[in-house]
Protein backbone atom coordinates (compact mmCIF):
# COMPACT_ATOMS: atom_id res chain seq x y z
CA UNK A 1 0.00 0.00 0.00
CA UNK A 2 3.09 2.51 0.78
CA UNK A 3 4.74 3.11 -2.39
CA UNK A 4 8.73 2.27 -2.90
CA UNK A 5 10.59 5.26 -2.31
CA UNK A 6 13.20 4.76 -4.45
CA UNK A 7 14.57 5.11 -8.28
CA UNK A 8 17.80 3.57 -9.73
CA UNK A 9 19.25 4.82 -12.87
CA UNK A 10 22.85 4.31 -14.57
CA UNK A 11 25.20 6.50 -16.14
CA UNK A 12 28.64 5.75 -17.72
CA UNK A 13 31.48 8.86 -17.01
CA UNK A 14 34.40 8.11 -19.02
CA UNK A 15 35.54 4.98 -16.65
CA UNK A 16 33.02 5.06 -13.84
CA UNK A 17 29.87 3.44 -14.03
CA UNK A 18 27.34 5.89 -12.01
CA UNK A 19 24.16 4.00 -10.04
CA UNK A 20 22.19 6.86 -8.82
CA UNK A 21 19.93 6.07 -6.05
CA UNK A 22 16.90 8.48 -5.70
CA UNK A 23 15.23 7.87 -2.64
CA UNK A 24 15.16 5.27 0.58
CA UNK A 25 17.80 2.42 0.85
CA UNK A 26 15.67 -0.63 2.87
CA UNK A 27 14.51 -3.74 2.62
CA UNK A 28 12.61 -2.77 -0.77
CA UNK A 29 15.92 -1.76 -2.50
CA UNK A 30 17.69 -4.96 -2.97
CA UNK A 31 16.28 -5.89 -6.62
CA UNK A 32 16.68 -2.30 -8.02
CA UNK A 33 20.38 -2.32 -6.54
CA UNK A 34 21.35 -5.72 -7.91
CA UNK A 35 20.18 -5.31 -10.87
CA UNK A 36 21.65 -2.08 -11.69
CA UNK A 37 25.01 -3.77 -10.53
CA UNK A 38 24.52 -6.67 -12.86
CA UNK A 39 23.77 -4.67 -15.28
CA UNK A 40 26.77 -2.12 -15.09
CA UNK A 41 29.15 -5.45 -14.29
CA UNK A 42 27.94 -7.06 -17.36
CA UNK A 43 28.62 -4.16 -19.18
CA UNK A 44 32.52 -4.45 -17.85
CA UNK A 45 32.80 -1.94 -15.69
CA UNK A 46 35.86 -1.65 -13.68
CA UNK A 47 35.12 1.81 -11.21
CA UNK A 48 31.39 1.59 -9.78
CA UNK A 49 29.81 4.51 -7.92
CA UNK A 50 27.32 4.50 -5.72
CA UNK A 51 25.64 8.10 -5.93
CA UNK A 52 22.99 8.81 -3.18
CA UNK A 53 20.39 11.67 -4.23
CA UNK A 54 17.57 12.89 -1.63
CA UNK A 55 18.52 9.48 0.89
CA UNK A 56 16.87 11.06 3.74
CA UNK A 57 16.11 6.82 4.79
CA UNK A 58 19.00 3.99 4.63
CA UNK A 59 18.73 1.47 7.05
CA UNK A 60 19.97 -1.65 8.26
CA UNK A 61 18.48 -3.63 5.75
CA UNK A 62 20.00 -0.90 3.04
CA UNK A 63 22.98 -1.08 4.53
CA UNK A 64 22.80 -5.38 3.89
CA UNK A 65 22.31 -4.59 0.63
CA UNK A 66 25.70 -2.56 0.18
CA UNK A 67 27.71 -4.97 1.80
CA UNK A 68 26.74 -7.44 -0.77
CA UNK A 69 27.32 -5.39 -3.46
CA UNK A 70 31.13 -4.85 -1.63
CA UNK A 71 31.33 -8.44 -1.55
CA UNK A 72 30.27 -8.70 -5.44
CA UNK A 73 32.93 -6.09 -6.03
CA UNK A 74 35.39 -7.59 -4.42
CA UNK A 75 35.17 -10.96 -6.09
CA UNK A 76 34.96 -9.28 -9.41
CA UNK A 77 37.98 -6.97 -9.02
CA UNK A 78 36.17 -3.74 -9.55
CA UNK A 79 36.31 -0.61 -7.29
CA UNK A 80 33.49 1.01 -5.55
CA UNK A 81 32.96 4.19 -4.28
CA UNK A 82 29.97 6.56 -2.73
CA UNK A 83 29.35 9.89 -3.36
CA UNK A 84 26.18 12.25 -1.93
CA UNK A 85 25.69 10.57 1.54
CA UNK A 86 24.70 13.12 4.30
CA UNK A 87 27.30 13.89 6.95
CA UNK A 88 24.88 11.63 9.04
CA UNK A 89 24.66 8.74 6.75
CA UNK A 90 28.70 8.98 6.01
CA UNK A 91 28.98 8.62 10.14
CA UNK A 92 26.87 5.59 9.71
CA UNK A 93 28.89 4.19 6.97
CA UNK A 94 32.32 4.55 8.64
CA UNK A 95 30.25 3.24 12.14
CA UNK A 96 29.33 -0.77 10.33
CA UNK A 97 33.40 -0.22 8.45
CA UNK A 98 31.94 -0.19 5.17
CA UNK A 99 34.06 3.15 4.43
CA UNK A 100 37.16 0.83 4.45
CA UNK A 101 35.96 -1.08 1.52
CA UNK A 102 34.94 1.92 -0.59
CA UNK A 103 36.36 5.28 -1.01
CA UNK A 104 33.29 7.83 0.33
CA UNK A 105 32.90 11.61 -1.83
CA UNK A 106 31.17 14.29 -1.01
CA UNK A 107 29.31 14.61 -4.02
CA UNK A 108 29.49 12.84 -7.68
CA UNK A 109 32.06 15.37 -9.27
CA UNK A 110 34.38 14.90 -6.78
CA UNK A 111 34.11 11.53 -7.24
CA UNK A 112 34.39 11.46 -11.01
CA UNK A 113 37.55 13.40 -10.91
CA UNK A 114 39.19 11.74 -8.75
CA UNK A 115 38.35 8.06 -10.15
CA UNK A 116 38.83 9.18 -13.73
CA UNK A 117 42.49 11.09 -12.79
CA UNK A 118 43.47 7.99 -10.59
CA UNK A 119 42.37 5.38 -13.45
CA UNK A 120 44.31 8.10 -16.31
CA UNK A 121 47.48 8.12 -14.09
CA UNK B 1 -3.53 -5.13 17.99
CA UNK B 2 -6.59 -7.08 20.50
CA UNK B 3 -9.57 -8.56 18.49
CA UNK B 4 -11.59 -5.88 19.94
CA UNK B 5 -9.42 -3.34 17.78
CA UNK B 6 -9.69 -5.35 14.94
CA UNK B 7 -12.81 -5.93 14.62
CA UNK B 8 -14.01 -2.87 12.80
CA UNK B 9 -11.52 -2.62 10.21
CA UNK B 10 -11.22 -4.18 7.18
CA UNK B 11 -8.47 -6.18 5.56
CA UNK B 12 -7.27 -4.06 3.15
CA UNK B 13 -7.35 -1.27 5.74
CA UNK B 14 -4.08 -0.18 7.94
CA UNK B 15 -4.18 2.10 10.41
CA UNK B 16 -1.59 4.18 12.28
CA UNK B 17 -2.51 5.28 15.86
CA UNK B 18 -0.88 8.54 17.31
CA UNK B 19 -1.62 9.90 20.89
CA UNK B 20 -0.49 13.25 21.67
CA UNK B 21 0.00 15.72 24.33
CA UNK B 22 -2.32 18.46 24.47
CA UNK B 23 0.12 21.27 24.35
CA UNK B 24 0.30 23.02 21.15
CA UNK B 25 3.26 22.71 18.87
CA UNK B 26 2.63 18.90 18.87
CA UNK B 27 0.48 19.17 16.12
CA UNK B 28 3.47 19.10 14.16
CA UNK B 29 3.81 15.33 14.82
CA UNK B 30 0.91 14.78 13.63
CA UNK B 31 0.69 16.29 10.80
CA UNK B 32 4.01 14.96 10.13
CA UNK B 33 3.40 11.68 9.54
CA UNK B 34 0.30 12.66 8.00
CA UNK B 35 2.70 13.89 5.23
CA UNK B 36 4.53 11.07 5.23
CA UNK B 37 2.51 8.72 4.64
CA UNK B 38 0.47 10.82 2.19
CA UNK B 39 3.59 10.89 0.26
CA UNK B 40 3.82 7.20 0.56
CA UNK B 41 0.79 6.50 -0.89
CA UNK B 42 1.18 8.40 -3.94
CA UNK B 43 -0.49 12.11 -3.05
CA UNK B 44 0.61 15.09 -5.07
CA UNK B 45 2.79 18.11 -2.88
CA UNK B 46 -0.16 20.02 -3.37
CA UNK B 47 -2.86 17.55 -1.95
CA UNK B 48 -0.43 16.82 1.00
CA UNK B 49 -0.29 20.66 1.41
CA UNK B 50 -3.84 21.35 2.08
CA UNK B 51 -3.93 17.76 4.30
CA UNK B 52 -1.11 18.96 6.70
CA UNK B 53 -3.66 22.26 7.02
CA UNK B 54 -6.36 20.56 7.85
CA UNK B 55 -4.57 18.08 10.24
CA UNK B 56 -2.67 20.92 11.59
CA UNK B 57 -6.53 22.88 12.00
CA UNK B 58 -8.04 19.58 13.59
CA UNK B 59 -5.69 19.09 15.85
CA UNK B 60 -4.79 22.44 17.31
CA UNK B 61 -8.91 22.51 17.74
CA UNK B 62 -8.96 19.42 20.12
CA UNK B 63 -6.09 20.89 21.90
CA UNK B 64 -7.42 24.63 22.31
CA UNK B 65 -11.13 23.95 22.04
CA UNK B 66 -11.54 20.51 23.23
CA UNK B 67 -9.48 19.60 25.62
CA UNK B 68 -8.74 23.68 26.65
CA UNK B 69 -4.79 23.31 26.69
CA UNK B 70 -5.06 20.79 29.36
CA UNK B 71 -1.68 18.59 28.58
CA UNK B 72 -3.22 15.46 30.57
CA UNK B 73 -5.67 15.12 28.31
CA UNK B 74 -4.93 13.09 25.00
CA UNK B 75 -5.54 13.84 21.23
CA UNK B 76 -6.10 10.70 19.54
CA UNK B 77 -5.32 10.98 15.57
CA UNK B 78 -5.84 7.81 13.68
CA UNK B 79 -4.72 7.42 10.14
CA UNK B 80 -6.79 4.71 8.26
CA UNK B 81 -4.49 3.90 4.74
CA UNK B 82 -6.89 2.47 2.37
CA UNK B 83 -6.05 1.55 -1.48
CA UNK B 84 -7.90 4.95 -2.80
CA UNK B 85 -8.17 7.02 0.32
CA UNK B 86 -6.71 8.66 3.68
CA UNK B 87 -8.97 8.76 6.61
CA UNK B 88 -7.46 11.08 8.79
CA UNK B 89 -9.73 11.40 12.34
CA UNK B 90 -9.12 13.47 15.35
CA UNK B 91 -10.78 12.86 18.68
CA UNK B 92 -10.08 14.92 21.76
CA UNK B 93 -11.46 14.04 25.37
CA UNK B 94 -13.38 17.32 25.78
CA UNK B 95 -16.77 17.56 26.92
CA UNK B 96 -17.63 20.65 25.58
CA UNK B 97 -19.43 20.23 22.54
CA UNK B 98 -18.44 22.09 19.47
CA UNK B 99 -21.14 24.61 18.34
CA UNK B 100 -23.68 23.12 15.83
CA UNK B 101 -23.77 26.80 13.85
CA UNK B 102 -19.63 27.21 14.33
CA UNK B 103 -19.41 23.56 12.36
CA UNK B 104 -21.22 25.07 9.69
CA UNK B 105 -20.50 28.87 9.16
CA UNK B 106 -18.58 30.69 6.48
CA UNK B 107 -16.12 32.91 8.06
CA UNK B 108 -15.97 36.19 5.95
CA UNK B 109 -12.54 38.06 5.99
CA UNK B 110 -14.19 42.00 5.74
CA UNK B 111 -16.27 40.88 8.87
CA UNK B 112 -13.21 39.12 10.56
CA UNK B 113 -10.88 42.06 10.06
CA UNK B 114 -13.85 43.90 12.09
CA UNK B 115 -13.84 42.30 15.08
CA UNK B 116 -11.48 40.99 18.02
CA UNK B 117 -11.68 37.44 17.56
CA UNK B 118 -10.00 36.91 14.32
CA UNK B 119 -9.23 33.21 14.50
CA UNK B 120 -12.70 30.36 13.60
CA UNK B 121 -11.18 29.37 10.15
CA UNK B 122 -10.07 26.08 11.42
CA UNK B 123 -12.79 24.59 10.79
CA UNK B 124 -13.92 25.85 7.79
CA UNK B 125 -9.70 25.37 6.36
CA UNK B 126 -10.83 21.76 7.07
CA UNK B 127 -13.99 21.87 5.03
CA UNK B 128 -12.54 23.28 2.19
CA UNK B 129 -9.36 21.00 1.73
CA UNK B 130 -10.83 17.74 2.67
CA UNK B 131 -12.91 15.23 0.72
CA UNK B 132 -15.30 14.32 2.63
CA UNK B 133 -15.28 15.63 6.37
CA UNK B 134 -18.15 15.04 9.31
CA UNK B 135 -18.05 16.32 12.91
CA UNK B 136 -19.58 13.45 15.62
CA UNK B 137 -19.39 12.76 19.40
CA UNK B 138 -16.98 10.13 20.11
CA UNK B 139 -18.23 6.89 22.07
CA UNK B 140 -16.10 8.05 25.20
CA UNK B 141 -17.52 11.67 24.74
CA UNK B 142 -14.95 13.52 22.95
CA UNK B 143 -15.25 15.29 19.58
CA UNK B 144 -14.62 13.99 17.04
CA UNK B 145 -13.50 15.30 13.38
CA UNK B 146 -13.02 12.69 10.34
CA UNK B 147 -11.59 13.80 7.40
CA UNK B 148 -11.07 12.02 3.99
CA UNK B 149 -8.80 12.55 1.04
CA UNK B 150 -9.37 10.31 -2.07
CA UNK B 151 -6.59 8.79 -4.00
CA UNK B 152 -7.14 10.12 -7.81
CA UNK B 153 -4.57 8.08 -10.31
CA UNK C 1 -3.92 25.36 31.14
CA UNK C 2 -2.62 22.28 32.67
CA UNK C 3 0.85 21.76 32.12
CA UNK C 4 2.81 18.52 33.03
CA UNK C 5 6.25 17.65 33.36
CA UNK C 6 6.55 14.52 31.94
CA UNK C 7 5.28 14.64 27.33
CA UNK C 8 4.44 11.79 26.20
CA UNK C 9 3.48 10.57 22.93
CA UNK C 10 1.89 7.01 21.79
CA UNK C 11 1.99 5.58 18.41
CA UNK C 12 0.69 2.09 16.97
CA UNK C 13 1.64 1.35 13.40
CA UNK C 14 1.31 -1.87 11.65
CA UNK C 15 3.83 -4.61 11.72
CA UNK C 16 4.90 -4.44 7.60
CA UNK C 17 8.27 -2.73 6.53
CA UNK C 18 7.26 0.48 5.13
CA UNK C 19 4.83 1.50 8.34
CA UNK C 20 8.49 2.18 10.23
CA UNK C 21 8.87 5.27 8.22
CA UNK C 22 5.96 6.87 9.63
CA UNK C 23 6.61 6.39 13.41
CA UNK C 24 10.04 7.60 12.18
CA UNK C 25 8.81 10.81 11.36
CA UNK C 26 6.41 11.35 14.59
CA UNK C 27 9.45 10.37 16.93
CA UNK C 28 11.75 12.89 15.05
CA UNK C 29 9.20 15.55 15.03
CA UNK C 30 8.44 15.22 18.91
CA UNK C 31 12.13 15.11 19.11
CA UNK C 32 12.30 18.73 17.40
CA UNK C 33 9.40 20.20 19.43
CA UNK C 34 11.05 19.14 22.57
CA UNK C 35 14.09 20.74 21.07
CA UNK C 36 16.65 18.23 20.06
CA UNK C 37 19.25 19.31 17.00
CA UNK C 38 19.54 18.13 13.76
CA UNK C 39 22.35 15.59 14.27
CA UNK C 40 20.81 14.32 17.52
CA UNK C 41 17.80 14.01 15.31
CA UNK C 42 19.18 11.84 12.74
CA UNK C 43 20.50 9.46 15.18
CA UNK C 44 17.37 8.95 16.72
CA UNK C 45 15.80 8.43 13.34
CA UNK C 46 18.14 5.89 12.58
CA UNK C 47 17.71 3.89 15.67
CA UNK C 48 14.52 4.33 16.12
CA UNK C 49 13.75 2.39 12.44
CA UNK C 50 16.28 0.05 13.33
CA UNK C 51 15.02 -0.81 16.94
CA UNK C 52 11.27 -0.74 14.39
CA UNK C 53 12.66 -3.22 12.08
CA UNK C 54 14.16 -5.52 14.42
CA UNK C 55 10.54 -5.69 16.16
CA UNK C 56 8.68 -6.22 13.23
CA UNK C 57 11.01 -8.80 11.47
CA UNK C 58 12.20 -10.63 15.00
CA UNK C 59 9.91 -10.05 17.48
CA UNK C 60 6.64 -9.77 15.19
CA UNK C 61 8.44 -12.96 12.28
CA UNK C 62 6.62 -10.09 9.95
CA UNK C 63 3.04 -11.75 10.96
CA UNK C 64 -0.05 -10.20 9.55
CA UNK C 65 -2.28 -8.21 11.51
CA UNK C 66 -0.12 -7.18 14.41
CA UNK C 67 0.71 -4.01 15.61
CA UNK C 68 4.09 -2.38 16.48
CA UNK C 69 3.97 -0.08 19.81
CA UNK C 70 6.18 3.16 20.29
CA UNK C 71 5.59 5.14 24.22
CA UNK C 72 7.85 8.67 23.68
CA UNK C 73 8.70 10.23 27.06
CA UNK C 74 10.26 13.67 27.62
CA UNK C 75 10.61 15.00 31.15
CA UNK C 76 12.95 17.83 30.41
CA UNK C 77 16.07 15.79 31.18
CA UNK C 78 15.86 13.15 28.81
CA UNK C 79 14.17 11.68 26.07
CA UNK C 80 13.18 8.30 26.24
CA UNK C 81 11.90 5.60 23.70
CA UNK C 82 10.38 2.18 24.29
CA UNK C 83 9.41 0.28 21.35
CA UNK C 84 7.01 -2.70 22.19
CA UNK C 85 6.75 -5.57 19.66
CA UNK C 86 3.71 -8.80 20.47
CA UNK C 87 6.30 -11.25 21.20
CA UNK C 88 6.00 -13.92 18.30
CA UNK C 89 9.32 -14.78 19.45
CA UNK C 90 11.57 -14.06 22.80
CA UNK C 91 14.89 -12.64 20.19
CA UNK C 92 17.16 -10.64 22.56
CA UNK C 93 20.33 -11.06 20.80
CA UNK C 94 23.74 -12.75 22.67
CA UNK C 95 27.49 -11.57 22.20
CA UNK C 96 29.11 -9.42 20.10
CA UNK C 97 27.83 -8.48 16.64
CA UNK C 98 29.33 -9.98 13.80
CA UNK C 99 32.16 -7.89 11.90
CA UNK C 100 31.92 -6.64 8.36
CA UNK C 101 35.04 -8.64 7.52
CA UNK C 102 32.90 -11.51 8.21
CA UNK C 103 29.93 -9.99 6.97
CA UNK C 104 31.92 -9.62 3.20
CA UNK C 105 33.64 -12.81 3.30
CA UNK C 106 30.41 -14.52 3.38
CA UNK C 107 31.09 -15.68 6.78
CA UNK C 108 28.20 -13.75 8.67
CA UNK C 109 25.06 -12.98 7.32
CA UNK C 110 24.78 -9.62 5.80
CA UNK C 111 21.95 -8.13 8.07
CA UNK C 112 22.20 -8.14 11.48
CA UNK C 113 23.87 -3.98 11.98
CA UNK C 114 20.52 -2.89 13.77
CA UNK C 115 21.86 -3.27 17.30
CA UNK C 116 25.63 -2.20 16.55
CA UNK C 117 24.24 1.24 15.54
CA UNK C 118 21.20 1.86 18.22
CA UNK C 119 24.10 1.16 20.97
CA UNK C 120 26.29 3.90 19.05
CA UNK C 121 23.95 5.99 18.47
CA UNK C 122 21.94 6.49 21.38
CA UNK C 123 22.67 7.29 25.19
CA UNK C 124 21.16 4.00 26.26
CA UNK C 125 19.74 0.71 23.95
CA UNK C 126 19.05 -2.12 25.55
CA UNK C 127 15.91 -4.70 25.69
CA UNK C 128 13.33 -4.03 29.18
CA UNK C 129 13.17 -7.59 31.48
CA UNK C 130 9.33 -8.08 31.03
CA UNK C 131 7.82 -6.93 34.45
CA UNK C 132 4.55 -6.37 33.12
CA UNK C 133 3.38 -9.70 32.11
CA UNK C 134 2.76 -9.11 28.69
CA UNK C 135 5.15 -11.61 25.74
CA UNK C 136 6.26 -9.48 23.80
CA UNK C 137 9.86 -7.88 23.57
CA UNK C 138 10.47 -4.33 24.75
CA UNK C 139 13.45 -2.13 23.78
CA UNK C 140 14.54 0.80 25.17
CA UNK C 141 16.60 3.81 23.69
CA UNK C 142 17.28 6.86 25.59
CA UNK C 143 19.17 10.47 24.82
CA UNK C 144 20.25 12.54 27.82
CA UNK C 145 19.82 16.02 27.72
CA UNK C 146 23.47 17.52 27.57
CA UNK C 147 24.89 19.78 30.06
CA UNK C 148 26.64 22.88 28.57
CA UNK C 149 29.86 23.11 29.79
CA UNK C 150 30.83 26.42 30.79
CA UNK C 151 34.50 27.80 30.26
CA UNK C 152 35.99 29.23 33.38
CA UNK C 153 36.35 32.25 33.75
CA UNK C 154 39.70 33.77 33.70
Amino acid sequence: MLEDELTVSIRINEKVAIIDLIGDVTTFAEEKINNAYQEVTKAGAQHILLNFRQNDYINSAGIAILIGIVTEVNRHNQKLAFSGLSQHFQKIFRMVGLAQYADIYQDDQEALEAINNAAAA
Amino acid sequence: MSNEETAGSKPSEKVIELRLPSRLGYERVAMDAASSLARRMGFEGDRIAALKTAVSEAVTNAIEHGNQHNETMKVVVLLTVRDDELIVSVTDQGSKSIDEAYVSRVPNISEAMQKDDKGGWGIWLIRELMDEVEFTKAPGGGNQVRMVIHLER
Amino acid sequence: MTTTRQHIIEISFPSEFGYEVIAREAIATFARCVGFDRDRIDDLKTAVSEACINAIEHGNKKVHGLTIDIVGVYDGNMLQIDIADQGIQQYQVAGAPATIEEKIAGKAPARGMGLLLMTQLADEAHFLPDTNGTRGNRFRLIWRERVETLEPEH
